[in-house]
């Protein structure tokens, strides 16, 4: 059985990326010896695949090297263990003398007021039985307490977090799927 | 892999970051390329490529040697190309000023009778084409041109069947030679 132009050219492009069965590929190239159309359709598959690759590699020829590295390395320099970076984030902190006793004391104020409601169940946060949110900048390096209070369910949260303006969090994996490795 | 390639490796995974600027020197461009013309915008793809060596090197101990070093970072560099182009998604405006560029540096061109001219031009338009296409069919149709990958090597990558590669190079193919019309 002898295919058609349309189904020639359907099998062209993997044809030409080596990816048909040997009988298949025999078909293809019989029938591009007799046929013009085949042939022209051929040469356009490769042209696209050439002028891809050279458009491609005349741009990254124009990439220097410094620039880009200077990127990668910056990436790699910040990037520092979160221990590491709390250490660095407490040394910040304590070493100014007037910050110093600024985290025991938020804490200390924070817990003591917590636990009112257990001891005086009749006493209320703020007066009233509205929820509570708000956000406290302790220290001058971008680190901020942020604390939301839920009356109904008496649930208080309290988190620490750096105050990163328009900065993208990278510490989410996108590599779907992921490498093999 | 030589052996020298995979000492520099050895050395990354101890911490050594000029070793890392070797391997980054020699494969920065192929990187780009793969990563270029999935996203067209040459500082997304500058962005991305970074990123690419910055992920490669924070998980190098990761890497044991059984592919070559480069289709480990290609592999990277692809699967960020794709998360980035889904999570950007970039808006109706920023493809339209994106279409002028291309239509006002093919103007600029068209007067030149050169060869080397008219195949920039192609390149051009061919680049804004598979701006259009969706990342698993910009992904297919860049690993196969730049790379010259195996269906098979290709699959893997994009975790998919060797069936699927073949029908989306073919979708993307057809669609390219439909918008590049007469410039083939
Ligand atoms: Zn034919």
């Amino acid at each position: 059985m002898t295919r058609d132009c349309e189904e020639i050219k359907s099998l062209l492009g993997a044809w030409l990326d080596g990816e048909l069965g040997a009988s298949e590929a025999a078909e293809v190239r019989l029938h591009l010896q007799g046929c013009a159309s085949c042939l022209g359709e051929k040469a356009r598959l490769e042209k696209l695949q050439s002028s891809l690759k050279s458009v491609l590699e005349a741009k990254a020829s124009q990439l220097a090297f410094e620039p880009f590295w200077a990127g990668v390395r910056q990436r790699i320099a910040e990037e520092r263990p979160w221990h590491a970076r709390l250490i660095d984030w407490a040394r910040a902190v304590l070493s100014p003398p007037r910050l110093a006793w600024a985290i025991p004391a938020v804490i200390i104020i924070l817990l003591a007021g917590l636990s009112l409601e257990q001891f005086f169940p009749g006493w209320r946060w703020a007066l009233n039985r509205s929820n509570l949110a708000a956000v406290e900048s302790i220290d001058g390096h971008g680190f901020n307490v942020a604390l939301l209070r839920e009356s109904k369910t008496k649930t208080t949260v309290i988190w620490l977090f750096e105050n990163h303006e328009g900065e993208e969090e990278t510490s989410a994996e996108p590599v779907s799927g992921g490498p093999a490795f | 892999m030589e052996i020298s390639e995979w000492d520099l490796i050895q050395k990354c995974q101890k911490g050594d970051v000029t070793a890392y600027e070797e391997l980054a020197a020699k494969y920065y461009r192929r990187v780009f390329m793969v990563v270029l013309g999935m996203l067209h915008h040459q500082e997304d793809a500058m962005e991305v490529a970074q990123e690419t060596f910055y992920r490669a090197f924070k998980n190098i101990n990761r890497f044991k040697g059984g592919s070559s070093f480069y289709t480990w970072l290609y592999r990277i560099a692809v699967n960020l190309a794709i998360d980035f182009q889904r999570r950007q998604k970039r808006g109706v405006m920023d493809f339209k000023e994106n279409m002028d560029e291309v239509i006002v540096e093919t103007e600029r061109l068209g007067s030149d009778p050169y060869r080397e001219v008219r195949d920039r031009e192609l390149g051009e338009r061919l680049l804004a084409a598979i701006d259009q296409l969706t990342p698993d069919h910009k992904a297919v149709i860049v690993m196969r041109a730049v790379e010259g990958l195996s269906y098979k090597e290709i699959g893997r990558t994009l975790g998919c069947s060797e069936g699927t590669v073949m029908s989306r190079l073919h979708y993307a193919r057809k669609k390219l030679q439909e918008k590049l019309g007469s410039y083939l």
